[in-house]
């Protein structure tokens, strides 16, 4: 049940971590 | 995780590059965090463990690693496909230093995910194996770092180099102090063996008592890590649960440990008076955080080991709550413990089902695997009132888990132990 949880908690990091590195990046080159 | 990336933005910054570029630098940072966060995840505070017990912690260190370690190699992809002349860099004897570093860390990493995933495979005995991991992980951070400092892009002030020089420090410091502090604390603290009681199925019992202090009190379904024939600076702690009641008042504390070929096939060997070091207790897999009306105890071979503690806690304690325990075994010789739990029916109101691999010829009891059927002919509905604890081997825990969903049973109602988690 809990390694569920973990898996899915894994994803939503992984997720994250990439849309605020897009974030990261766009607001580097938007100036 | 993201903090430290996004603390580079404060202040003045260098002119920004390319989308790609910017981006694969992003997630170099957030990988190297995420490896940061491993130190924490794997250094058994127990109020980062407790809530979720120590099996699922390590399970979401293998699986979150990975995410760093393809955040961390997709760094250099990123960059050698948008910028072909970095691919220079990857001739080490040419590189600058940075450039090495770099390189040093990426080849860690694959190192140690690759020992990591074969460790089996590859056969690498489990206590070089743990050498290895923690050496490659703090050369795969180290190297991480000098990499980012040296290139001097987003750290060229100093209270930035300060911050992520800092946060590796601090990374391997929870390392050290998992490593040298906490095993200083457990040499003041050592148990000897009194007792090496010879058990059904090849396992053998080890009773211990603490040598010197008042010992641990654990909770029935926990676990502790023993160190046997070495210091506790060795790494050579190894994860058994404890087998013995939780209500004996002395600190005595027992492991029934099963004869797997590896270090455990010399249990039977320890003397009486050995010194050994405990370090626990740990994990979420007890009664007591879970209350119920009925206990539904679920084991596959030595996962009977904390079902014993639980059920000879709950006889030390009075308790009449009704237990029925579903328990496979290969065959009825190798039944662990087969005698006592007869026995200790008379204490509590405990049902026993064995549930045979190989059954005798005369054999009119359950056999083969444990399934959603079997457990609607030996649990009273509805199914989804009791509350489940299942410890054996990986198939079974799988099988067990999706038999509990056909029966509509709510994942908060079921609790596991993965005893091969490391």
């Amino acid at each position: 049940m809990r390694r569920l949880f973990a898996d899915r908690l894994v994803i939503a990091t992984a997720v994250i971590v990439i849309l605020l590195s897009v974030l990261f990046a766009l607001l580097r080159t938007a100036g | 995780m993201l903090a430290p990336l996004f603390a580079l933005l404060f202040g003045p910054l260098p002119p920004a590059r390319d989308f790609w570029t910017e981006f694969s630098v992003a997630i170099g940072y957030v990988g190297l965090a995420i490896m940061g966060l491993q130190f924490g995840l794997t250094a058994r505070f127990r109020y980062v463990t407790d809530p979720w017990g120590e099996d699922v912690i390590y399970h979401f260190h293998r699986r979150i690693s990975l995410v760093a370690v393809g955040l961390v190699i997709a760094h250099p992809i990123i960059l050698f496909v948008v910028r072909p002349e970095l691919l220079a860099l990857l001739n080490s004897f040419q590189a600058p230093w940075r450039a090495r570093f770099a390189a040093l860390s990426t080849y860690s990493l694959v190192a140690l995910v690759v020992m990591a995933l074969w460790r089996t495979k590859l056969n690498i005995r489990y206590e070089t194996w743990h050498l290895t991991h923690i050496v490659l992980a703090v050369v795969a951070i180290a190297a991480g770092v000098a990499h980012m400092v040296g290139w001097g892009f987003y750290l060229d002030a100093p209270w930035k180099r300060a911050l992520w020089i800092g946060l590796t420090l601090f990374w391997i410091g929870l390392l050290m102090y998992v490593r040298i502090v906490k095993p200083f604390l457990m040499l003041r603290r050592p148990y000897r063996v009194v007792e090496v009681r010879k058990e059904r199925g090849d396992t053998c019992t080890l009773v211990m008592r603490p040598d010197g202090h008042a010992g641990f009190r654990f909770s029935p379904g926990q676990f502790g890590w023993l160190t046997l024939w070495a210091s506790p600076f060795r790494i050579t702690g190894h994860p058994f649960s404890l087998s013995s009641s939780a209500a004996v008042e002395d600190g005595r504390v027992e492991m029934t440990i099963r004869n797997l070929g590896d270090f455990t096939a010399r249990i039977p060997e320890v003397p009486v008076g050995q010194r050994v070091y405990l370090d626990g207790p740990y994990g979420a897999f007890t009664i007591d955080r879970n209350p119920a009306d009925m206990h539904v105890l679920i084991a596959g071979g030595v996962g009977i080991t904390p079902m014993m503690s639980i059920i000879r806690t709950l006889a030390d304690r009075g308790d009449r709550r009704p237990v029925t325990l579903l328990y496979g075994s290969k065959d009825w010789e190798s039944i662990t413990f087969r005698e006592e739990l007869e026995a200790q029916q008379k204490r509590l109101d405990l049902t026993i089902v064995h549930v045979l691999a190989h059954p005798p010829a005369h054999w009119t009891g359950e056999k083969g695997f444990i399934d959603a059927a079997l457990l609607k002919r030996h649990l009273p509905p509805p199914y989804a009132d009791h509350e489940y604890f299942i410890c054996g081997p990986d198939p079974m825990m799988d099988a067990i888990e999706q038999a509990l969903r056909e029966l509509d049973v709510p994942l908060a109602k079921y609790h596991s132990e993965r005893y091969s988690f490391v």
